[in-house]
């Protein structure tokens, strides 16, 4: 059986910057080769390019050649992009798997990126509903933010959830993202603060969601003897991962508070890892807005269903309680370029698990990363692994 | 309404948030016929009487290509309401109010409700379909011409 191991990964600095797509990519790829010193351009047999608004923002499509020829890549096992909105990171993750774990591949770059503040500065929101049901959310006037917005009004009324535990989800995260250099956000925010911020979108204020993000990020999976050779750091496994939708239309949702494409995510990824949700030890989920932080715990199995507010409260979600989430400040506080997220979420995972993060959770053996994508209607679950077993 | 707005109009036309509805680009096109009645239509498939939404050209629970329009409620009852004040899509002016309507059980709808001021539409409302025109798509005819293609579009509005 061949085992798939991350080995090495960086990011560009995230935020609004003043850089093309491929001088992010170029930022990122330097990162993640200058992380491992074992390690160069000259290794990497596949690349796998992450981007959902390359088309419509750098009007570049067949863009993993450009990425490959910019970073100095030859590749001769795979060389395309995938796209999931913002869960595309994730989704190159999971096919550099496959391909490696199949033998179609050896040494696979994932690298994802997005420069989302063009042509002009108000990009996303012309953007945001092509990622939904466009012909039908998008003409009628969706985009991202009410359909979360949605989604807290039912939790609340349903389960008792309320604005301050979601607004804690905020706080936590603005405080743990405050030492991560490269991200968007360094800045804490206490919890009167976020909650009398603007309002988005009843009853989500500015700091219950994610900002726009220009970005990128990569990193390297390896089968496991390759792996051996190419880092001299504790090995860090993919041990499950799978993608589930069930409806992509608002009007076929069947429930706003429970994500039935979530839990079928998770429930395949826990069972191709062999463990149970109580042995995640750190988890980086899809925080795009802080309902969604309290949602994927329930649905995740970290608590039960409808726990997910007194889960953030008690303190379960932070570093010392049952399981840290967001360790290194989430999208809330690194930012969100769709095409990055995913990968962000698997470095840190890597860090974590080889124990090198910038705040560690202490003896961790098994993490986990979720991202959803468009109007909540895909899912996707890695679980990573010190061990196989 | 507006649909092509920001820029003066001289955004490139692919920021148009409304769909292709005639019948040289949409297989679909009797829902927007449809909707110019007044009439808020989908498919029903009369192999397994399986009805989508949106309307299909195929039958996605049997894959048959036999097909038919049927008629949906045009009025719905207001589970949840939202109004959004800010970062809305391009084409749309803040604020916009977000409903979760239920249509007579047949379908739960995530609307725009519109001819509404903030902080007037409660949970309980009644509300039904409002059909509006929208910019009207240029498209190229022989020798040269430009011919613009009439465009409506749907939204819910509070039964007073």
């Amino acid at each position: 059986m061949r085992n798939v191991c991350v080995i090495a990964g960086g990011q560009s600095t995230w935020g609004l910057r003043r850089a093309s797509q491929r001088d992010l990519f170029q930022e990122a790829g330097k990162a993640c080769f200058d992380s491992n010193d074992l390690i160069s351009n000259k290794n990497i047999d596949g690349l796998i390019v992450a981007s959902a608004g390359t088309g419509r923002c750098s009007l570049q499509t067949h863009l993993a050649p450009l990425v490959a020829e910019y970073l100095g890549i030859k590749p001769e096992s795979v060389c395309a992009r995938v796209e999931l909105s913002g869960a595309s990171g994730s989704a190159g993750i999971i096919m550099a798997y496959g391909l490696i774990k199949s033998g179609v591949a050896d040494v696979v770059m994932v690298a994802g990126g997005e420069k989302l503040h063009l042509p002009q500065c108000r990009e996303a929101d012309y953007s945001g509903p092509g990622s939904l049901d466009r012909d039908w959310d998008g003409a009628m006037g969706l985009g991202l933010p009410p359909l979360f917005a949605l989604a807290a009004k039912q939790h609340m009324k349903k389960y008792g959830t309320t604005e301050e535990q979601m607004a804690l989800v905020a706080v936590k995260n603005r405080r743990n993202g405050m030492n991560n250099p490269k991200g968007q956000f360094r800045e804490p925010v206490d919890l009167k603060t976020a909650l009398n911020a603007k309002t988005v979108v009843q009853p989500l204020k500015l700091f219950d969601c994610c900002p726009v993000t220009d970005g990128a990020a990569a990193i390297i999976l390896a089968v496991e003897d390759k792996a051996r050779y190419f880092t001299d750091q504790p090995l860090v496994y993919i041990r499950g991962c799978a993608q589930a939708s069930a409806g992509n239309m608002t009007a076929n949702m069947a429930s706003w508070t429970t994500w039935e494409a979530l839990k079928t995510a998770a429930r395949q990824a826990y069972r191709n890892a062999r463990i149970q949700p109580q042995d995640v030890d750190v988890a980086q989920t899809h925080d795009c807005f802080t309902i969604a932080e309290i949602i994927a715990y329930e649905d995740l199995g970290f608590c039960e269903k409808g726990e997910g507010g007194c889960f953030i409260q008690e303190g379960k979600a932070d570093f010392g309680g049952q399981v840290p989430v967001n360790t290194d400040g989430g999208l809330l506080s690194c930012g969100h370029p769709p095409g990055a997220t995913g990968i962000r979420q698997g470095i840190e995972i890597m860090r974590q698990l080889r124990g090198d993060a910038v705040r560690q959770v202490a003896g961790a053996r098994i993490g986990l990363t979720h991202n959803l994508s468009g109007a909540i209607s895909a899912h996707t679950v890695v679980v990573y692994g010190r061990d196989l077993e | 309404m507006k649909g092509i707005s920001l820029l003066e109009g001289k955004y490139a036309v692919t920021m148009d948030p409304y769909p292709q509805q005639s019948k040289e680009f949409n297989r679909i096109h009797p829902f927007y016929e449809n909707l110019r009645q007044k009439r808020f239509t989908t498919t029903r498939c009369r192999s397994c009487g399986w009805r989508s939404f949106p309307p299909r050209v195929i039958c996605p629970e049997c894959l048959s290509t036999e097909l038919e329009w049927v008629d949906l409620p045009v009025r719905g009852r207001v589970l949840v309401v939202t109004e959004e004040e800010t970062g809305v899509p391009a084409g749309f002016d803040p604020p916009l109010i977000h409903a979760l309507i239920d249509l007579d059980g047949q379908l739960t709808y995530f609307g725009r409700v519109i001819n509404c001021a903030t902080g007037e539409l409660k949970e309980g409302d009644e509300v039904k379909l409002a059909v509006f025109r929208v910019e009207p798509v240029p498209v190229d005819a022989k020798k040269g011409a430009v011919i613009l293609q009439e465009r409506v579009f749907f939204a819910f509005e509070k039964v007073k």
